[in-house]
């Protein structure tokens, strides 16, 4: 198995190359990124791979002993037909890991297509199609240059002659064999991965039911299909009904079962099994998921070894009360958070390499949190703030909000505002309900000119009080500002909403949420609360 | 080993459709003879014809054509030749005449290009059509999935089957639909062509299903095993099928689902727990494969759930009860705060925490959005719905051991007293 420098791999995360490399160790980095060609390559050289036997399959993948069994069960001894699987579980389960291990260990010819990497029929069929073509090269035959294909009448055609021609090689092959070589089976076998997205790909398809119902229409009883999903079966039912596959379940992994999945390739397993039993239960209770406990144990567990100078120490009951009560307020907002990124701001502190207290790092996260990560113009924040603020107001106040001097200062407006506001009570539970509401980029503009207008005016007040210079931009309505209304727009800030038909005109939403206008409002000291209608 | 051969043997039968649906080749009036009848009195009378095969899925219609198109083949070796379409590939017309050109190219050994345009592959069908009739010669078309066939223009089922109105043309069409109106969807013009002849596939009496079982399960007397192995096996399966027990496990498996394919599958899953286990088929492999056939996949999703999750589940579960037409996460998580407000328990969560879980509920299905219009909105403003009942969300609930008890109380309150 693939080694790790002390750093946690949890095998949910572990990449089918990592699994499949014996001697390099992969960086962590390289988790996320599945090449094809690396797996084309590694069918390439399936001669090299080194087979496994059965102890280190079911102890290299915990809590997984039943399902191995029964997919063992169900694929069959060597040269024997069976009818297609199907193989279903939450996300992160394992599914794919043991799937492939099990084809490692009994070391049988297999093709490999994930439906998230080929997006598309097109680059299925030809992924598919190529690898057979590989295999077909390594069994000794020459091959007739790649075959591309678009529609799924030549793919099936092209298979079956691909099929044909690797299961002819394969049994001259096994044929020829020496005695030091193991016989490979006269089967091959095609896994597709991820077949519950094959149902987003085209409404009126025919690309669910073709792939479902393959063994029936290529009719050759060499070749085995295993489907593996995130759905559950019955999500595949077709309107004129199919043939099922064998179901398999993969069910989410346990307690005892998570314990053993974090302990595995631990440098020191007392102290992470003691860091686990204070840990586990709590985070469990949110979520089951491996991915997402590994990344949320992984700065708990540099928090908890913080106070220890010594990680090989052996870990008495004083020491890990003791250990205990310095996680414990870390814990507490750790649960209540989905992912901690390091700013730059810790990471120059981490550089330093002083050892800071909890408080002020605490502090330094709460700081980190409330700036913007990003840079933006000036203009661009306040006609982000100009969406936001229409977004969330209805368009009815917008007259007592603004004027055309862009004031609210008038106290007769004031008490106009809040009668306004009185009337219209049920508005917040709606505004709760449908969320931001769209509107066109007249009333945009118009808002925009108003809170630029206040705020040069509120710029000219305090210039002479303060020490930084903002510079007196001119705000009148330029096209600069229309630009970068569009950039706004490619970077998802405000989306195009469907436009009335009456008017013609399009409308806009603003897609950030109130925690990021908070903060632009914050860098320019602008009044945001004044200006938002809030029950 | 004598028990891994009968495995393999058994494996082999199972998986092999035209070995399974043989058991009736047999019966008189079973669809087969009267396929084959029919095909065969058309080669002698040198007339055209044509049928439909219709029944549900996994009742052997594409296993009764194959079965027959062997036989005649044997049979009779130069007369026939085959032409086999999908719906699902040639539904396209273009496509179809392309691959009927092909294949009888290839079935004639006559060279055939791939730039030929439609034109050229239609006339080659049909001076080949003449070509065959003169030289007593017949095709036979096969259409899989014919009720995709009907989609659209109904080009190539107009063309096909005005071909063979001609004199000199010598064919069989075999239609074979899962959809028992697929007649019904053929054009006026086409219909009028069309013979109805129409082969029903019912689904099976007991009787039949008695053969069937022998059919699969009994080794035969002339294999290679030893003989003493052999008469145990086959004992034991007398056994077994004449116990009152598997009567009623049979009863109930084709209570949901009575066509062979399910029988195939239920047994294919049965004997494959020979594998590592015992020599003979026993009834605990059977009934264990039946309760894989029992899974209900939503209790399993729920079992997998985790707290915070349940926690959610339960709020969409009392705002639907109180007939909220349409509500968002917003909502949901108004309820989970006054929840937490009331009773203050260790499950008080963040609405970032809370949304991820929310997320995790959409991608298993569990809960999913109202309608497709509002795509553009982030995740907490767009309309959801639960997509299993208060039923099974009591049941999961009270199952689950670790689910902490006031879950159950909410559910309780306001929907049951």
């Amino acid at each position: 198995m693939a080694k790790e420098e002390g750093i946690l791999l949890s095998p949910g995360r572990k990449t089918r190359s990592s699994s499949f490399s014996l001697s390099s160790s992969l960086p962590q980095n390289h988790r996320t990124f599945f090449s094809h060609t690396h797996l084309e390559l590694l069918h390439g050289h399936c001669h090299s791979e080194e087979s496994i036997s059965l102890d280190t399959l079911t102890s290299s993948l915990p809590g997984r002993k039943p399902q191995i069994h029964e997919i063992l069960r169900l694929i069959g001894p060597l040269n024997s037909p069976m009818l297609p699987l199907l193989l279903y579980g939450g996300p992160s389960t394992g599914k794919t890991i043991s799937v492939l291990q099990t084809f490692r260990y009994l070391n049988r010819p297999f093709v490999y297509a994930g439906c998230r990497t080929c997006y598309c029929p097109r680059i299925l069929f030809n992924s598919v199609l190529r690898q057979l073509l590989i295999r077909e090269k390594n069994a000794g035959k020459g091959s007739s240059g790649a075959r591309r294909c678009e529609k799924p009448s030549e793919f099936i055609d092209l298979l079956r002659i691909s099929l044909i021609q690797v299961v002819n090689a394969l049994r001259e092959r096994n044929l020829k064999l020496g005695s030091e070589e193991s016989d490979r089976g006269n089967m091959i076998y095609l896994i597709f991965d991820n077949v519950e997205l094959l149902r987003l790909w085209d409404k009126s398809s025919t690309i669910v039911p073709l792939l479902l119902r393959l063994s029936e229409i290529l009719k050759i009883p060499e070749l085995g299909i295993i489907y593996i999903s995130s759905s559950s079966p019955d999500a595949y039912y077709l309107c004129t009904g199919s043939i099922e596959p064998i179901p398999v379940y993969f069910p989410d992994y346990s307690l005892e079962d998570l314990h053993g999945i974090f302990m595995r390739n631990q440098s020191n397993p007392n102290l992470y099994s003691s860091f686990l039993s204070v840990v586990l239960k709590p985070f469990y209770r949110v979520t089951r998921r491996v991915d997402e406990l590994s990344v949320a144990f992984h700065p708990l567990f540099e928090k908890y070894c913080d106070p220890l100078s010594d990680q090989c120490l052996v870990l008495d009951e004083a020491m890990k009360r003791r250990l205990f009560d310095n996680l414990q307020p870390h814990l507490a907002s750790s649960l209540n958070d989905v992912f901690w990124v390091p700013s730059w701001a810790s990471h120059q502190l981490k550089q330093e390499g002083e050892h800071r207290q909890k408080r002020f790092w605490k502090s330094i996260r709460k700081e980190a949190s409330n700036e913007l990560d990003f840079h933006m113009s000036m203009s661009v924040k306040y006609l982000l703030l100009s969406a936001f603020i229409a977004a969330r107001n209805p368009a009815t106040l917008d007259a007592s909000l603004f004027d055309s001097s862009g004031g609210s200062n008038n106290p007769k407006r004031k008490r106009n505002l809040q009668t306004s506001l009185d009337k219209k009570d049920n508005m917040a539970e709606e505004i709760l309900l449908k969320g931001p509401g769209s509107f066109p980029l007249e009333r945009l503009l118009a808002i925009f000119q108003c809170i630029t207008s206040v705020a040069e005016s509120m710029v000219e007040d305090d210039h002479f009080e303060n020490d930084f210079a903002i510079e007196n931009e001119n705000f009148q309505l330029t096209s600069d500002v229309l630009l970068q209304l569009s950039a706004l727009c490619n970077a998802n800030f405000l989306c195009k909403s469907g436009s009335c038909p009456l008017e013609g005109s399009t409308r806009y939403r603003c897609t950030i949420d109130e925690e990021m206008a908070v903060k632009v409002a914050r860098s320019i000291n602008f009044p945001l609360s004044s200006y938002l209608y809030r029950r | 080993m004598a028990s891994e051969k009968t495995l393999a043997l058994l494996r082999r039968r199972l998986c092999d459709p035209s070995f399974v649906y043989s058991a009736f080749k047999s019966s008189p009036n079973g669809n087969y003879s009267k396929l084959k009848f029919l095909i065969s009195n058309t080669i002698t009378e040198a007339c055209n014809n044509s049928v439909l095969l219709l029944g549900p899925r996994g009742c052997g219609k594409g296993a009764v054509v194959d079965l027959v198109l062997e036989d005649l083949k044997s049979e009779l070796p130069e007369i026939i030749s085959v032409a086999r379409l999908n719906g699902l590939l040639h539904s396209d017309d273009n496509c179809a005449v392309k691959e009927i050109a092909r294949q009888l190219c290839m079935e004639n050994k006559l060279l055939f290009s791939k730039m030929a345009s439609f034109d050229d592959n239609s006339q080659f069908m049909i001076d080949m059509l003449r070509e065959c009739g003169l030289a007593h010669k017949m095709i036979i078309f096969v259409l899989e999935e014919f009720d995709l066939f009907t989609q659209g223009k109904q080009r190539l089922l107009y063309s096909l089957l005005d071909a063979m109105q001609t004199l000199t043309s010598h064919s069989v069409v075999i239609g074979i639909s899962c959809r028992m109106d697929a007649d019904q969807l053929l054009e006026k013009r086409v219909r009028s062509r069309f013979s109805h002849k129409k082969l029903l596939f019912t689904p099976l009496t007991t009787d039949d299903m008695q053969r069937l079982l022998e059919h699969l399960l009994y080794l035969p007397t002339d294999s290679s095993l030893p003989s003493d192995y052999l008469k145990e096996f086959n004992s034991n399966i007398n056994n077994i099928l004449s116990d009152n027990k598997f009567k009623e496990i049979l009863d109930l498996l084709l209570a949901a689902d009575n066509s062979i394919s399910n029988i195939q599958r239920f047994l294919y899953q049965a004997i494959s727990s020979m594998h590592f286990q015992t020599e003979l088929l026993t009834l605990d492999d059977l009934k264990s494969a039946f309760s894989y056939h029992q899974r209900q996949p939503m209790l399993d999703k729920l079992q997998d759930a985790s707290i915070l999750e349940l926690y959610i589940l339960v709020c969409m579960n009392r705002l639907e009860s109180r007939e909220q037409d349409s509500y968002t996460f917003n909502s949901v998580m108004k309820e989970y705060k006054a929840i937490q407000d009331a009773y203050k328990t260790s499950d008080n969560y963040s609405k970032s925490v809370c949304q991820r879980a929310f997320e995790h509920l959409i991608e298993r299905e569990l809960i999913s959005f109202a309608n497709n219009r509002l795509r553009n909105l982030s995740v907490e403003y767009r309309p959801v719905r639960l997509l299993l009942s208060s039923q099974e969300l009591y049941q999961s609930l009270k199952s689950n051991a670790s689910c902490p008890a006031i879950l159950q109380r909410l559910l309780n309150y306001e929907t049951y007293r």
